[in-house]
């Protein structure tokens, strides 16, 4: 483990603390393992989830404001790059459009700056993990760090929307052919699976109102990566995961997902930290509806763990 | 079905300032409503082409218009960068602001909300409340 980790602040945002609580801890670990630290703001508060589509609702970049303007301080208290690490698609998604929407229109972060009472300067960098991993430590260094063979699980990346989304404001990568996450699992080791279902959309925030149509948009996402010899799938969104999740495991074994037989969907962090050679007891495998012991069995059986 | 032609003009004004989007910039090639996984009836291109031709209404009141999870498919393969996403969410807005909700958060009962991942509740908070 190296002596001097970078530190580097951390969002984590609502799901991170709650339901997706094995991806916030396997990233952490993860990290230190990699030469970082990830050091949650001190005041944060929800980012609204959801950017608002239509221009006008300044509103809706109130909290993500109130974000950025916190990340920023504890930067400029501490004399570091001003950049701030997410996990969750939704508040990666919000955060950096917030940012985008004042880079394009000054006015917008002087009326938030005067609503707010706060000064944001407009210096964080928004920062996913994945960006993190592939621009600043390098898929190249991180397939050196890889300690198990992962050699024998098939994983098809999921990316659903918002990593992506819009592409002139996030600009992580392309949103119709993607590679972010095919170039992370192909680093650690995974037979990666490409199937043309993975930017369809799970049904997201759909599952408040009308779950029928999560369940089927899901299910054929399952389906298809099934079909294309998929044993797992790997996500960046904790919306994306317990939908797929939780549709599977409602319908698991019946007609809906003849077929399918249990594919658990991971967070990449999951797979990394296994990857990694880490002791995964914390990372709450056991909470996901589809076991994924059965998946990761493949390349757990060896005695690699934190000691070598 | 009355049309008010005066009164349409207006919130056709009113939702394209709200928006930022150029409705008439759209020519209905259908790229928006050919990726929509939320199979939209009637699609974000026909929504779009009521409100051109002045039926205002007719798209405010749409069904379809609550389906929209706002993936943002459309809006990316848009060829005249418009955002059907954008104008969607506006149309629902003209419900909300009249105090509309389209979800009863506490109707969905206490073990459907533990169930549920935190985020998808406060989405649901600000798309459908």
């Amino acid at each position: 483990m190296p002596e001097n980790l970078t530190h580097v602040p951390y969002y984590p945002g609502c799901s991170l603390k709650t339901k997706a609580l094995g991806y916030e801890r396997s990233a952490m670990d993860c990290a230190k393992t990699l030469g970082f630290e990830m050091h949650e703001i001190a005041t944060w508060n929800c980012c609204g989830a959801s950017y608002p589509l239509t221009k006008d609702n300044l509103m809706g970049l109130a909290a993500p404001t109130n974000i950025l303007v916190e990340a920023e301080q504890h930067c400029n208290e501490r004399q570091i790059d001003a950049q701030l690490i997410t996990l969750c698609s939704f508040c990666y998604n919000a955060l950096k459009r917030t940012d985008f929407a004042f880079k394009e229109d000054s006015a917008k972060l002087e009326t938030l700056n005067a609503f707010l009472e706060r000064k944001y300067q407009g210096s964080v960098k928004v920062l996913h993990y994945l960006e993190y991993l592939r621009d600043v430590i390098g898929f190249d260094n991180l397939a050196k760090l890889v300690k198990r063979d992962m050699s024998n699980i098939r994983v098809a990346p999921y990316y659903g929307c918002l990593l992506l989304k819009p592409k002139k404001e996030i600009g992580l990568d392309d949103p119709e052919e993607p590679v972010i996450l095919h170039d992370f699992l192909e680093a650690i080791g995974c037979q990666v699976i490409d199937f043309p279902g993975q930017v369809d959309c799970c049904g997201s925030y759909l599952i408040m109102r009308n779950p029928e149509k999560v369940l089927e948009l899901s299910h054929n996402i399952l389906q298809e990566a099934n079909d294309y010899g998929a044993q797992a799938l790997v996500t960046a969104c904790p919306l994306c995961q317990s939908n797929l999740d939780q549709s599977e495991g409602e319908r698991h074994g019946s007609d809906h997902f003849l077929g399918v037989q249990g594919m658990p969907i991971f967070y990449f962090t999951q797979l990394l930290a296994v990857a990694l050679g880490l002791d995964t007891e914390q990372h709450q495998f056991e909470k996901h509806c589809i076991d994924p012991k059965s998946v990761l069995s493949a390349c757990l059986d060896d005695d690699v763990g934190e000691s070598q | 079905m009355q049309i008010n032609l005066q009164s349409n003009q207006s919130a056709f004004g009113e939702l394209e300032l709200a928006t930022g989007e150029i409705i008439s910039d759209c020519y209905q090639c259908g790229k928006c409503t050919a990726g929509c996984p939320a199979s939209m009836d009637p699609s974000p291109s026909v929504l779009i082409h009521f409100l051109q031709l002045g039926l205002f209404d007719k798209a405010v009141n749409s069904e379809s218009i609550w389906n929209c999870m706002g993936c943002l498919t459309c809006s990316e393969r848009c060829p005249k960068n418009v955002s059907p996403a954008a104008i969607v969410e506006g149309l629902k807005r003209i419900h909300l602001n009249n105090l509309q909700p389209r979800v009863i958060l506490h109707a969905l009962g206490q073990e459907f909300l533990a169930n549920s991942t935190q985020q998808a509740v406060v989405s649901g908070f600000r798309k459908f409340v």
